[in-house]
């Protein structure tokens, strides 16, 4: 960052890193949505906050992957808590996530506050987590995050037969065999993995958007999954570049907000245009 | 052509299963011993367990108590041999998959992990499609089909299955006439062709007609055997008591269990 040259270069890196990071949330967000667990996503998001200001307390640094590494244990254990309520109360499921929400949510906001309260030294910076400010990334850490995107997106294509599934039919998977249980956490735990790697980009608040709108938007235009998959991480892709070129265009631009509504823009588009789904094709054919 | 029933094992043995949801106990001490070839009919008021008995079977819930053995064995070492055919509510119709993906999904065990189907999974998925008659609309998404043609759906995943034992969970539950008749001609022809479908059903009017064997269950087996000696007024009274609804069904059932004896 010490030449002015160094600078585009850096911008450049982050927004290609940053695209891969929006197509895999994209990709991995398909399966969160077709189980029907986008609720239960933001939850987990919205945990990742207090993830990620405990980490800096409990080790001291504040590196991209040790925060992330705090990001994905708070949001496993958020789904974790959210599991537990429901084995073990009367608790309803809506209720459940939103009490996982708020608290978790809350504890990272307390935690926040009181780090900036005391004036430690490195903790400013963590703010950025909470809507997501791309501009702050370092190219090395924008290329860490796009390695682990594409490590996430090539085990579901792997995994692509056996995802679809047990997110189709559970009960005739587990008749044929199949380790439905596994196969369940790993989804959860690639999506916990996204909903952390999308952190720096979109923050806590709204990094559920990068992996919720994109294939809610892509089930408009097929019906076919492997199709969906695709789609989605395309529009997360574009909504992912729009938020930091936005956040690299105005400086004190949050990416979180450009981001979703970028996708919220093609989502519309999506639930409007569509043919057979779309709201204009439903008309004509009403 | 199955022939390990040469074997002398029984195809289905329930020896004294208890199965709970909770604390609340569903089926008791089931004792149940079904023989292949042949087509045998689980009947019982709604809330009975037959359901749950299948479940049993293939290891969907847990036993408090007792033991299954298919062909002899536990499950676990003879899944290959098995298919199913599951409630078509237990499935979201809107999911992004055609008829042609849902067969395909029959052959998945036997692809074991990672490995895609190819030409070979695509033509046994295809003669399955065609044997339930909706060969034409393999590329149609599920949920713009009539609920017979769904239910056929499944059947024909079963068949892509090829397995010598079949459970079906309520395949005719809101099935049209002419979807009944294909599903039924089909059942059929597994039992011709030397294996055991053992089906979970509501209708009594019609089990007279269709089954060799069949069991009654209400949370306990109450009789099990030979269709025309089971269905008697006094097994049926004990199996229905306090379903006043059934009544009137009961006395046509009964009518005909007499008729076809």
């Amino acid at each position: 960052m010490n030449s002015l040259a160094a600078i585009p270069y850096n911008t450049l890196v982050v927004a290609a890193a940053v695209a891969v990071v929006g197509f895999a949330s994209g990709v991995v967000g398909c399966f969160g949505v077709l189980r029907r667990r986008a609720l239960a996503g933001d939850a987990a998001a919205h945990a990742t906050l207090a993830g990620v200001v405990a980490a800096f307390v409990v080790t001291g640094r504040r590196d991209l992957p040790t925060l992330l590494a705090g990001a994905f244990v708070a949001a496993v254990a958020s789904l974790g808590c959210l599991v537990l309520i429901r084995r073990f109360t009367r608790t309803r499921d809506d209720a459940a996530t939103a009490l996982v929400l708020s608290v978790s949510f809350g504890i990272g906001i307390v935690l926040l506050s009181g780090l900036s309260a005391r004036g430690i030294s490195g903790a400013g910076g963590l703010e950025q987590f909470l809507l997501g400010h791309t501009a702050a990334l370092t190219a090395t850490d924008a290329i860490t995050l796009a390695v682990v995107s594409a490590m996430v997106v090539l085990v579901v294509w792997a995994g692509l037969k056996e995802a679809t599934l047990v997110s189709f039919d559970p009960a005739f998977a587990a008749a044929t065999g199949w380790p439905v249980a596994v196969i369940d956490y790993a989804l959860v735990a690639l999506g916990a993995a996204m909903v952390g790697v999308g952190l720096p980009a979109a923050g806590a608040v709204l990094v559920t958007a990068l992996v919720v709108i994109p294939p809610v938007a892509a089930r408009q235009w097929t019906d076919r999954v492997p199709t969906m998959l695709i789609l989605a991480g395309v529009i997360g892709l574009v909504a992912a570049v729009g938020g930091v070129a936005a956040s690299a265009a105005v400086p004190r631009l949050a990416t979180g907000p450009t981001i979703v509504l970028v996708a919220a823009g093609l989502f519309a588009v999506s639930f409007f245009c569509a043919p057979e789904r779309g709201w204009f094709a439903r008309r004509r054919g009403a | 052509m199955p022939d390990s029933g040469a074997s002398a094992c029984p195809a289905v043995e329930f020896h004294d299963v208890t199965v709970a949801y909770g604390r609340r106990p569903v089926l008791w001490n089931i004792d149940l011993v079904i023989e292949a070839p042949g087509l045998f009919g689980i009947l019982g008021p709604n809330g009975a367990g037959k359901s749950t008995l299948l479940k049993a079977a293939l290891g969907l819930v847990p036993l408090v108590g007792g033991r299954v053995a298919l062909f002899g064995r536990p499950l676990a070492e003879v899944r290959s041999r098995i298919g199913y055919v599951p409630q078509r509510e237990t499935v979201d119709w809107d999911f992004p998959v055609n008829v042609m993906d849902v067969v395909l999904m029959g052959t998945y065990a036997r692809l074991g992990w990672w490995r895609r189907p190819g030409a070979a999974e695509r033509e046994r998925a295809r003669a399955a499609l065609d044997r339930v008659g909706l060969a034409d609309l393999a590329g149609r998404q599920i949920g713009r089909l009539s609920g017979g043609q769904q239910q056929r759906v499944f059947l024909a995943r079963a068949l892509a299955q090829d397995a010598e034992l079949y459970f079906l969970d309520e395949p005719l539950a809101g099935v049209d006439v002419r979807s009944q008749e294909r599903i039924f001609r089909v059942l059929d022809d597994l039992r011709r062709e030397g294996r055991l479908v053992v089906v979970v059903h509501h209708d009594l009017r019609t089990a007279a007609d269709w089954f060799d064997g069949v069991a009654l269950v209400d949370m306990r087996l109450v009789a099990a055997g030979p269709t025309a000696a089971v269905l008697t007024p006094e097994n049926l009274r004990r199996t229905y008591a306090g379903h006043i609804d059934v009544l009137d069904e009961l006395g046509r059932a009964v009518e005909r269990g007499g008729r076809t004896a």
